[in-house]
């Protein structure tokens, strides 16, 4: 059996290397349809995704995590795949309507989080 | 999670040399388990026709840790960061957006935070430099560190544990008033 070319050959992350390629996964896409998404940005699950049936597990995996917000690093790592794969994947189910995808865009024109945000952050922090 | 309220995703950067605490401090102050993920050239700011150019892909994976603080609708994550400057082009996709940075510092490896704390200043994102508690580390003074650091008088110097919470959640405070003062000048 040769080595699966998608891994690291030392593996760094420390998990058995996967059986199928991780691009195999997102049929050889390493883009999504959408603009690039930070991958600090959320996703949830819509009201319409219940309806989903016979997804395949990787998708299923995303939908049952996301019912809380989770980013798409979370995803990456629930899969055991890296950020651009988790970033393909996410797409196609927003595409399909069946996550929300909530982007830091809350910012005040440098791509900084707006004042008001930081003020919140902030309140939030020492509340702690 | 108020169900009502979109939520927003925030994210600080916590970077600094090899062994420096970076993990730690994401492991101290994280709710959720810090992960440590791979993340891949291809999912950074570089075409995917660079990597054609990459004769050995498998070295353009790396090793980064995230943790999480849920805030109400605020989901704040935190990056431990690869130090090395051959990631930088990682630094580039996780520095766009952030609220700012962390830069650890063991003051007996001073060298090992220049390129983090040159890279935060070259690309005007809020820092702070914390001073990790490694034994012998508080023999110096604020004014010793910041003149070994050629620290800007504006760039908070704070001293920190990062193995307590308390301490590493005091740094975050003290950073996001930073950002927030600058927000303030800017204005």
């Amino acid at each position: 059996m040769s080595e699966d070319p998608s891994r690291s050959p030392d593996g760094a992350n420390g998990v058995a290397g996967r059986v199928v390629p991780v691009f195999a996964v997102t049929g050889g896409r390493t883009r999504s349809a959408g603009t690039d998404l930070p991958m600090e940005s959320l996703v949830t699950v819509t009201e319409h995704a219940k309806q989903a049936e016979n997804l395949r597990k990787e998708y299923r995996v995303i939908l049952d995590i996301a019912e809380r917000p989770v980013s798409l690093v979370e995803v990456g790592a629930a899969l055991d795949v890296p950020v651009g794969v988790a970033r393909v994947l996410v797409s196609d189910l927003a595409e399909a309507n069946y996550l929300t995808v909530h982007e830091p865009l809350d910012t005040d024109g440098d791509g900084r989080p707006s004042p008001a945000v930081l003020t919140r952050l902030l309140d939030g922090l020492r509340a702690r | 999670m108020p169900g009502d309220r979109r939520p927003i995703p925030l994210k600080i950067l916590v970077a600094g040399g090899f062994g420096v605490g970076k993990t730690t401090m994401v492991q101290a102050l994280s709710e959720i388990p810090p992960v440590l993920t791979e993340e891949s050239l291809t999912t950074a700011s570089v075409g995917v026709d660079d990597i054609a150019a990459v004769p050995d892909k498998s070295t353009t994976t790396v090793a980064m840790d995230f943790g999480r603080i849920s805030m109400d609708d605020l989901v704040l994550y935190l990056f431990g960061t690869p130090g090395q400057h051959r990631f930088w082009f990682m630094w580039d996709e996780l520095a766009r957006g952030a609220v700012g940075a962390v830069v650890l510092v063991d003051l007996r490896r001073i060298d090992d935070s220049f390129a983090a704390i040159d890279y935060f200043e070259s690309r005007r994102l809020p820092f702070v430099v914390a001073v990790n508690s490694f034994p012998g580390n508080g023999r110096f003074d604020d004014h010793a560190v910041r003149d070994a650091l050629a620290l800007a008088p504006s760039v908070p110097l704070v001293r920190v544990d990062a193995r307590t919470a308390d301490s590493c959640l005091a740094t975050l405070i003290a950073l996001v008033e930073h950002a927030l003062a600058r927000t303030e000048v800017r204005a």
